[in-house]
Formats: C-alpha cells, sequence, structure tokens
C-alpha cells in the first residue's frame, strides 16, 4: 500500500520560530480544541490581572516602604472595620472573579462536549479500541460486519488512521500498567487502565499525520511510546479501510487467539448519565 | 506539676549522648537540618542530572557522568533516567524539605518560641530522628541493588510498581522506605501536636503563638491524620510485591484475582493532596511572621490569616481529586472536586492580602531573611495562580502530565518552601549556632537563586504548555516538541545557574558554623519573640525560668513605647 497518495505529512517544526510562535500549543486540528485553548487564555489573562496587583502591592510597597524612605511604621493589627473589608473584598474578587467563572466555563465544556457522548444509534460515528501496552499502542476498528473482536477487524500497531470531521469515540484499555492516550493536537488525554475500559471521543478536522504520545510514565521506554494519527479525507479513508479489509481478512488467522484481544462495544447511549449540567 | 515544668534533664557529657542519642530538640532540629542539606544536594545533584538530560539527550553529562555512567561514556542511560526523577521527587519531599521546613524548624521552634524547655516527648522525638536517618539509609542503599532503585515515579502508581512493571529490590525498598518514614513523621507531628496544646507558657493563648508555630502545628495535623493512609497505601503495595497478593493488580498479570490499580491512586492523592500543603503551611508561617519582623509593625490581620491557614488544611483534605480527572472519575465527581478546588482560592487570597497588608506603611528592612520572604510570596503568587488552570477540568485535560504540572508544583512546593526554609536558616541562625551569616553573600545568594529558579520552573510551564509531556527520557523524538529544545536548554542553564547559587550558601553557611569567631548578640533582629528573650545559641533547657507571656508575638512599631526600642517582647506588658 502507498502511504504517500493519501496523506501529506504535516510538519510543524520550523526552527526559526519567535518566542511567541515557540511557546505556542502545537496546532488545533479537532472540533473542540479551541474550547480548551480559549478558556486557558482566559484564565491567563485573569491570572496577569491579579499577578499585576499583587506585583504592584510587592514591589511598590517595598519601594514606598523601605525603612529609609518611611521610618516610622503605622502601628496597626489591619483589624479595623475598613481593614478587613478591603480583605474580605479581595477574597471574594479573586473566588467570584476568576474562580467561579471559570469553573463554570469548564463545567459547560465539560459537561456539554467532553462528557456529551455522541448518539452511536443516530449519528455515523467511528469505533476505535485501543490497547496500550509497554511500549505500543494497539489500535482495532471494526471491519465489515461492524462487530468488535472478531477475524475481521482492522488491528494496526501504533499506526491510527480515522476521517476528518467525524466524530470517533475511543474505547481505551492497558494491557500491563497505566498509560495515557495523549492527543496534543486535539488537546486530550485519557489514561488507559489494565482491568477497567476509560472512554473518550474527539472529532479531527484537518487531514494530515500528527503525533500521538503516552503521557503517563509507563517504564523505561515510556519516552519512545509514540504512535502516528493519520487523519484523512472521508474518501481517502474509505478507500484506505476497504483495502486494509481486504489485507486483514487475508491475514487475519482465525484459529489464533492472539488476534482477539479486543472486546465486546459497549454502546455509549447506553450509558447512564451522570452529573450535573449548569 | 503543672504542663508547662518539665522535668530537665542532666547535661549530656560525651560526644554520643550529645550529638546522636540526644533528647535535646535543639540538637535533634540540627540533625534534621543537617540531614536535609544533605538530601538537598543529593536531590539536586539528581535534579541537574535529569535537565542535562532533557537539553542534551545523549550528551556526556559534564565532569562525574564518566563516573556514574562509563557503559554509555558518561551519558545518562533511559533506565538510570526514570530512577533519576523518581529519586529526586521522592528525596525532595520526603529527605529534604520535610526535615528542613518541619524536621529542623518544627523541633528547633516551637519549644523555644512557645516557652517550653524541651519537646512533649523527647525520646519520642530522639526516635522520629532515628528512624528518618534509618529510612534515608534504606532509601539510598536501595540505589546499589542489581537492577538499581525505583523508577516508577514517585508517585509509584502500580501496576507500574507492582512485579509487573518494577522487578528488582528497588521498589520494594522505596515503599519500605516511605513507610518508615511515614512512622517517624508520624511521631514527630504527635509530639508537635502534644507541645503546642500542652507546652504554652502560661498567659499564651493559641492567637499569642506566632504564625510560625500555627504553620507547623497544623502541618503536624495533617501529618498525624494522613501519612497513616500513605503507609497502609505502600504496606498494601509490598504486600502485592512480597506476598502475591492482588489489591492492585489488574489486567493480564492479575492470574489469581483482581484488584484495582486506581484504588492505590486514591489512598496516594488522599495523602498526596495534604501532603503540598504539609510541605508548604510552615513556609507560610514562617512568612508571615518574618515579613511583620521586618516590616517593624505587627502583622496585618494575624487572626485571620491563622484562620485562612486552618481553612485550608480543612479543605486541602477534600480535593484530593483534581490529581485524578484524566483516570475518568464520575463526572459527578469531577464537578465536586472541581468546584472544592477552586474554594481554596478564597483563603489563600485573604493571607495574601494581610501579607501585602504586613509590609503596607511599614518601615521594611530589607535583610536576607526578608528579601527570602518576599521572594515566596512572588513565587507562590505565581505557583498558586497557575494552579488554577490545572483545576478546572477541561484544561487540565490538556496540562495534566505535562511540564506545566511539573512547572506548576515547582513554583508552589520547591521554590516557595525552598525560599521559605532558606528565609528561616538566616533569620534563626544567631538562635541555632551563635552567628550572623554574611549578609552581604545572603543577598548574592537570593538573587543568583531568583533568577535561576524563575528561570527554570517558568520554562518548564511553558514547554509544558507547549505540549511536552512529563518523565520523558528524550522528548525531542516528537514533531510537536523539537521547536521546545531551545526553551529546554534555557531551563537547563537556569538549573545549573541555580544549583551553583548554592554553593554560595554552603560555603556561607559552613563558615559561620565552624570558624566564624564574631557571635551573634542575643537579639540581632530586634524582635519580641520568647526565643529571642535567651541568649544566642539558646542555652540547654532554654528558659531558666518559664516566662509568662502577656502580649502578642508581633508588637513592633508601637508609638507608646518609651524604652527605646520599636519592639517588645511577649513577657512585656502591652504598653
Amino acid at each position: 500500500m502507498n502511504e504517500s497518495k493519501f496523506a501529506e505529512p504535516v510538519l510543524n517544526t520550523d526552527q526559526n520560530l519567535g518566542f511567541f510562535e515557540m511557546i505556542m500549543p502545537p496546532e488545533d486540528i479537532s472540533q473542540h480544541g479551541h474550547e480548551i485553548d480559549a478558556l486557558f487564555n482566559y484564565t491567563t489573562s485573569l491570572n496577569i490581572f491579579f499577578f499585576i496587583l499583587v506585583c504592584a502591592g510587592l514591589f511598590g510597597f517595598s519601594y514606598l516602604y523601605h525603612q529609609s524612605r518611611h521610618p516610622k511604621p503605622y502601628y496597626t493589627y489591619g483589624n479595623k472595620k475598613i481593614h478587613i473589608l478591603v480583605s474580605t473584598i479581595i477574597g471574594v474578587a479573586v473566588f467570584i472573579g476568576i474562580d467561579l467563572n471559570i469553573t463554570r466555563m469548564s463545567n459547560d465544556d465539560y459537561i456539554g462536549i467532553f462528557t456529551n457522548w455522541p448518539d452511536e444509534s443516530q449519528e455515523d460515528v467511528v469505533r476505535v479500541q485501543v490497547l496500550g501496552q509497554q511500549w505500543a499502542w494497539n489500535f482495532r476498528q471494526p471491519g465489515e460486519d461492524k462487530v468488535f473482536n472478531t477475524e475481521d477487524d482492522v488491528v494496526t500497531l501504533n499506526d491510527l488512521r480515522i476521517p476528518a470531521g467525524k466524530k470517533v469515540i475511543f474505547q481505551i484499555l492497558s494491557k500491563d500498567v497505566i498509560h495515557s492516550l495523549y492527543f496534543p493536537n486535539a488537546r486530550r488525554k485519557t489514561d488507559a487502565i489494565p482491568g477497567r475500559i476509560t472512554r473518550m471521543w474527539i472529532q479531527f478536522n484537518k487531514p494530515g499525520t500528527y503525533d500521538i504520545a503516552c503521557a503517563e510514565m509507563c517504564g523505561t521506554y515510556h519516552y519512545r511510546m509514540a504512535a502516528r494519527l493519520t487523519v484523512y479525507e472521508e474518501d481517502d479513508y474509505n478507500h484506505w479501510l476497504a483495502e486494509a479489509n481486504q489485507i486483514f481478512d487475508a491475514i487475519n488467522d482465525p484459529e489464533d487467539a492472539k488476534i482477539y484481544w479486543g472486546w465486546k462495544w459497549t454502546p455509549t447511549s447506553s450509558t447512564k448519565k451522570v452529573g450535573m449540567s449548569k | 506539676m503543672a504542663f508547662y515544668e518539665q522535668h530537665i534533664h542532666p547535661k549530656p557529657t560525651t560526644f554520643l549522648s550529645k550529638y546522636i542519642f540526644s533528647y535535646d530538640h535543639k540538637v535533634i532540629g540540627k540533625q534534621f537540618l543537617w540531614y536535609g542539606i544533605l538530601f538537598l544536594f543529593v536531590g539536586g545533584l539528581m535534579a541537574l542530572m535529569i535537565r542535562w538530560t532533557l537539553a542534551y539527550p545523549g550528551q556526556p553529562f559534564p565532569v562525574i557522568g564518566s563516573f556514574l555512567f562509563p557503559e554509555t561514556g558518561g551519558a545518562v542511560p533511559a533506565d538510570t533516567y526514570a530512577m533519576l526523577f523518581t529519586m529526586h521527587g521522592t528525596i525532595m519531599i520526603f529527605y529534604a524539605i520535610t526535615p528542613i521546613l518541619i524536621g529542623c524548624f518544627g523541633n528547633y521552634c516551637i519549644p523555644l518560641m512557645l516557652g517550653a524547655r524541651d519537646m512533649a516527648f523527647p525520646l519520642l522525638n530522639m526516635l522520629s530522628f532515628h528512624l528518618a536517618a534509618l529510612s534515608g539509609l534504606i532509601l539510598m542503599g536501595s540505589l546499589f541493588t542489581p537492577l538499581g532503585a525505583a523508577a516508577g515515579g514517585w508517585t509509584s502508581y502500580p501496576t507500574l510498581s507492582t512485579l509487573i512493571g518494577s522487578p528488582g529490590m528497588g521498589q520494594t525498598l522505596w515503599s519500605l522506605a516511605i513507610f518508615v518514614l511515614g512512622v517517624s513523621s508520624t511521631m514527630g507531628a504527635v509530639n508537635y501536636i502534644t507541645t503546642i496544646i500542652t507546652l504554652r507558657a502560661p498567659g499564651m493563648g493559641y492567637f499569642d503563638m506566632p504564625l510560625t508555630i500555627w504553620g507547623l502545628g497544623l502541618t503536624a495535623v495533617l501529618n498525624a491524620i494522613f501519612l497513616p493512609v500513605l503507609g497502609a497505601g505502600v504496606l498494601l503495595l509490598i504486600f502485592d510485591r512480597l506476598f502475591g497478593t492482588t489489591f492492585f493488580l489488574a489486567g493480564a498479570a492479575a492470574t489469581t484475582g483482581t484488584g484495582d490499580p486506581v484504588l492505590f491512586q486514591h489512598v496516594f492523592w488522599i495523602f498526596g493532596h495534604p501532603e503540598v500543603y504539609i510541605l508548604i503551611l510552615p513556609a507560610w508561617g514562617i512568612v508571615s511572621d518574618l515579613l511583620s519582623f521586618f516590616a517593624r509593625k505587627p502583622a496585618f490581620g494575624a487572626k485571620a490569616t491563622a484562620l485562612a491557614m486552618t481553612s485550608i488544611t480543612i479543605l486541602s483534605t477534600l480535593v484530593y481529586g483534581h490529581h485524578m480527572f484524566t483516570t475518568q472519575m464520575s463526572p459527578l465527581l469531577t464537578q465536586t472536586f472541581m468546584t472544592l478546588t477552586m474554594t481554596i482560592s478564597i483563603p489563600s487570597a485573604i493571607f495574601f492580602a494581610n501579607w501585602l497588608g504586613t509590609i503596607w506603611k511599614g518601615s521594611i528592612r530589607f535583610h536576607s531573611p526578608m528579601l527570602f520572604s518576599l521572594g515566596v510570596v512572588f513565587v507562590f503568587g505565581l505557583g498558586g495562580l497557575t494552579g488554577l488552570y490545572l483545576g478546572t477540568v477541561t484544561t487540565d485535560l490538556y496540562l495534566h502530565d505535562t511540564y506545566f504540572v511539573v512547572g506548576h508544583f515547582h513554583y508552589t512546593m520547591a521554590a516557595s518552601v525552598l525560599l521559605g526554609g532558606f528565609a528561616a536558616i538566616y533569620f534563626w541562625m544567631p538562635k541555632m549556632f551563635g552567628t550572623i551569616m554574611n549578609e552581604f553573600w545572603a543577598k548574592i545568594h537570593f538573587w543568583i537563586t531568583m533568577l535561576g529558579l524563575n528561570g527554570v520552573f517558568f520554562a518548564m510551564m511553558l514547554v509544558g504548555y507547549g505540549g511536552m509531556h512529563r518523565r520523558i527520557y528524550n522528548p525531542f523524538i516528537y514533531e510537536f516538541t523539537q521547536k521546545l529544545i531551545p526553551l529546554n536548554t534555557f531551563a537547563t542553564w537556569s538549573a545549573i545557574i541555580m544549583g551553583f547559587a548554592q554553593i554560595i550558601f554552603v560555603v556561607n553557611f559552613v563558615y559561620a558554623v565552624f570558624f566564624k569567631k564574631e557571635k551573634a548578640s542575643q537579639n540581632p533582629w530586634e524582635v519580641g519573640t520568647l526565643e529571642w528573650t535567651i541568649p544566642s545559641p539558646a542555652p540547654h533547657y532554654n528558659f531558666k525560668e518559664i516566662p509568662v507571656v502577656k502580649c502578642g508575638p508581633h508588637e513592633l512599631g508601637n508609638p507608646n513605647l518609651g524604652n527605646g526600642r520599636d519592639f517588645q517582647y511577649q513577657t512585656e506588658e502591652l504598653a
């Protein structure tokens, strides 16, 4: 199979970057990654405001009340009404101004998007099972029968291919130690834990090839537990899937127990919803 | 016998009874100080090796690399790298910061500032240090076992820390060392709490205690409650490793039954989040006092500061789940932990306001302890505010396990606590060793350290925002981390500068302790807490007569004072 037919590698490794380009996070290729970036930037602006206040106090007072400039200190316990009022106002202002604000935003995103699972019976979603192991990622997509853990599944190692513009649901498991499936370009990660299935859904929008990493310490070669994500245009994906189906039909030996590491897919729509919205 | 009339032990005469098997809280405090400084050096050296690898992967570590890693020509090998960051975290948290802030200053300051002759349980106090020493020996010994020391991160999550991921003695010895240290710290904590409750000098109410004691006392409460939890966790881990139980095993290797690796994370972070406050509370207390002492005015809202620290202590026990957002807890739990985490900012903001209120309209003397205290306000401001990104779940989904987290907790735990510890060392030096350290070099030490630590920890947060994840030996095999090479190099050189600045401190310290002829006066900083009413260094059994306390600890700048001083001792009637 000729890979270059489908994907042009997207390199974001220009070495002559300015400082601010250098510290920007990786390119966002997902539908909802920008929500996370927006919250980050919003928090940053509030933080800068409050940190400037702290610095103004710290450096300003240090300058103004140096013993050479201000030999006589103001004798107070800070227990006058006005003092208590100011301290309380600062405390409450920080809590309402920053904390409740960003908590509300984060909660809305979390309940409205990240745990708002696409309904598999209604929507056309791509389903992927992921098995982490020391030190590789196994990906499994169902074959033509649409059923997981059968002999026609498309099983790849460190190589995930999915179509752009469709919601992808991952079910994630680990064989040995805890790993964490990390898509820097989608701002998302979810732990792969032995003995329990975790889930994540992402919609990737921009075709290209990107990095997948393991974010949880998993042993000596943790740093090399890298996989490639290839996002195809939908036609290319269908083309690839058809081809892959044929190949795996031919090479998968139904008698070989080793190919059945997958599990029965539990549709997300059948799970109970917990958690408060707004 | 009233509580505050303690039995006086005879003065020790032999070397052993004076320096090794001493009941004296002052000697035990100094033992912990040397112990902490020794481990600070070991942990710091490990940090430099880690930083070197991150900037120049595969290149030999300068000077000592070829002795340590001859088989790779001096470069840190990948498995050793995992050992290094595991041991760096463990050593810095449990064997450097805890002994210096809690072991040393807890032991040294609590009886002196309360007007007591010793701790409530001197024998327990001695055993506490001996167990800590034993634990340190076990941990260092684990470096020389056949497969090397523990390498699963300081969090030692199973199943990586079970036999599946870490065969060999190292991880077992690590767990054992942590267990023994937990016993040692619990002993210390029980002692501190009892001392604070029973041995306060007559007349001293809880709000007449210096805020240092508030910080140390609250730390002791958290230690006494939560270290046993960690002890239980690592004990179960030892069972899994040695006796074939499966508390934390799951997946393909759990052939005889299934446990749950996430259970350990719960146990660990129930302890682990309070641990953050265990480390920082003494520093907060010390800073609150020092700001007042050197601004020459009473601590602003001292009662509110004490109560804010108390409410943080309580809240800190309710928020641990924010360390586990990516393990996919139930959304309801996630929301709860997120909201509870955010409430911590109310008390934090209040005592920040009080710190600034303390220096407002003061008459500030910029001695080295004051510089370090102001440094704590600065770095803790940065560290606290960057915690917000990690408390909100959606940004945490991106930032969790990246260098952003590393930068954030180094600001809060490493930078703040280290600066607070240095402030304490410079401040109590005259009382501990009878000499004052050189002010000029102390200030140089402060500015270079400040420069270095902001360079390294801020760069860490930036590369974390750039997506670079934690605990990776060579970050540059990924496309998205390529552009972060210059920032990593910058962080490394900042760390090297910071490391070398500590040589200034060590020389200054050792010179003042052993060689300086010029003795410090009884009260060189002109403050009124009880330890300054006795000669420097503090004599055997501290107080000839138990002092009677008549006013608060921060009586400075009172215009009614007519005795030529701008402060008054706690033993004097309020002017």
